[in-house]
């Protein structure tokens, strides 16, 4: 009995080590990249500070479309995700445009802000059009 | 010092240049042409921060930056 609750002791101690190690290893995992750090930093840089407050809190900020005025969401990610919002604040359609190379999320972000800004019509006349979850 | 940041696959490549060498700028104007002319878009800011798109080069600009044409994805 008394060997059994030893054996016990010491599994449980074994799990929980192996709990921790699991758990440094998917931090380590998914750490972001150098260059996803740099994508993102530059993406900072060109926030407006609503936008970067939105981005700290949500990881999207809000755009407004330099042709329409409707309102756009970017969210952290490297395609298929602009959403055009309804007057709710609600996703209504959704927009895929990318910068055309293999750039991390920060930069296809930053890229999508300018583009729907500065050139909103330019930007959804080469985007796909896609349903919102 | 002007810098030129090229969006990229190491995330961004900046260039620094002295605007009031006529070399450095005169460097800094064909990569303009060179970048623009392969597609990529050029942006400034204004003062208050808004994005500016532009066609040409300017050299009073303190940075501009350069992303790839965008394509439906």
């Amino acid at each position: 009995m008394k060997l059994l609750r030893k054996a016990d002791d010491q599994l449980r101690r074994l799990l929980a080590a192996c709990s921790r190690w699991a758990l440094a290893f998917r931090d380590w995992y998914q750490r972001p990249s150098t260059i996803e750090l740099r994508g993102r930093k530059l993406l900072r840089e060109w926030l407006s500070p609503e936008q970067l407050a939105q981005y700290d809190a949500h990881s999207y900020f809000e755009v407004t479309g330099c042709h329409t005025g409707k309102r756009y969401r970017i969210s952290h990610a490297v395609g298929a995700n602009v959403y055009e919002l309804d007057d709710a604040g609600w996703p209504r359609a959704g927009w895929c445009f990318v910068p055309n190379d293999h750039l991390v999320a920060g930069d296809v972000m930053l890229a999508q802000k300018i583009a729907l800004e500065t050139d909103e019509r330019g930007a959804l006349a080469v985007a796909n059009n896609f349903a919102p979850r | 010092m002007a810098t030129q940041i090229v969006m990229d696959r190491n995330g961004d490549t900046r260039h620094n240049f002295d605007a009031r060498d006529a070399k450095a700028l005169l460097k800094a104007e064909r990569r303009f042409k060179a970048l623009t002319g392969a597609g990529f878009t050029a942006a400034t800011r204004t003062a208050d921060g808004e994005p500016v798109v532009t066609r040409t080069f300017d050299p009073t600009a303190e940075e501009t930056l350069f992303f790839p044409r965008l394509v439906g994805g």
